[in-house]
């Protein structure tokens, strides 16, 4: 004879309900109002605040690249260069360096920036020199181009 | 998992550990574990091959073994910075406690949270760092007192 209603009658209760709140309540402890308290609210604002902190991460990048132009062309206005002007320049004198570098020194090292300014300049005169004068090879120092073979 | 949900700190290094001479910063380890219990197997292996040995090494670390009856043997790493950490041992075999005993000896007692940048300098700048007037003429630092003309004799 098996008693088949006997097992139905067993009710599991949950048991840990506390520490899953507090697992997602300890992600919102920092948030403003009513979510960081009251669970509900809480579980919707800190899904939403992974969701934004994920979908930041490319963002991040695209901002800091910002803020370092931001930086840099303030840092060549001073030196009277326009900073595509500067950049453009730096590259043709085959200067390798990243705006995030560019932007350090541009902070913390104002003499090389200043160099680095008078190096683009100077190249930039020398390229309006090759063009008028039209001769078979650029005259100036700043214009040899290095071959790394 | 946000960052500003969670806690970061700056990459540093205790009073410039290593610049010099360098000190172990793990100042004891504390085992617990079962003399009966399987979960403590690899502890007592452990005890009974390689914790002599890790002692004779790390002379400055003093070690702690406390055989009672427990069902999570643990090992509790304190540091000379204050910093307690515990790890649970149970069920690992010897190499495995071996290689984690390592990696507590060789931490220093810094948490281990996001650490914000993999670099870290006192002295960021050696030309001094950008102001305002770093590129304006040093003429306008100039304030004229009035007194150049050459003073009459008194008589």
């Amino acid at each position: 004879m098996v008693f088949l209603s006997v097992p139905c009658w067993l009710r599991s209760r949950l048991t840990d309900r506390f520490w899953r709140v507090q697992a997602v309540l300890k992600h919102a402890r920092h948030f403003r109002g009513r979510k960081n308290r009251c669970y509900s609210l809480a579980v919707r604002s800190v899904r939403r605040a992974f969701v934004k902190s994920t979908k930041a991460r490319r963002e991040k990048k695209k901002f800091m690249r910002m803020l370092w132009i931001t930086r840099i062309e303030a840092a060549s206005l001073e030196h009277r260069l326009k900073y595509p002007v500067f950049i453009g320049n730096l590259l043709k004198c085959q200067v390798e360096l990243n705006r995030k570098m560019l932007a350090d020194l541009a902070i913390y090292e104002p003499k090389t920036f200043k160099s680095l300014a008078a190096l683009a300049q100077r190249r930039g005169q020398e390229g309006i020199l090759a063009a008028l004068g039209d001769g078979k090879e650029p005259e100036g120092i700043f214009s040899r181009i290095i071959h790394h073979y | 998992m946000t960052a500003r949900g969670t806690p970061s700190r700056f990459l540093g290094s205790v009073l410039r550990n290593g610049l010099g001479r360098y000190v172990c910063q793990l100042q004891r380890l504390s085992l617990a574990f079962s003399p009966g219990g399987q979960t403590s197997r690899g502890a007592r292996g452990y005890i009974e091959e390689k914790v002599v040995d890790f002692a004779k090494q790390n002379p400055g670390v003093v070690v702690y073994v406390t055989p009672k009856k427990c069902r999570c043997p643990t090992v509790v790493a304190e540091y000379l910075n204050g910093a307690v950490r515990e790890e649970n041992i149970g069920d690992k075999t010897v190499d495995e406690i071996t290689q984690l005993i390592q990696k507590l000896a060789n931490q220093s007692g810094l948490e281990v949270i996001r650490i914000r940048k993999p670099f870290h300098t006192d002295n960021p700048s050696i030309q001094g760092q950008w102001h305002p007037f770093t590129n304006k003429p040093s003429a306008l630092n100039m304030q004229s007192l009035g007194r150049l003309e050459p003073q009459p004799n008194k008589v």
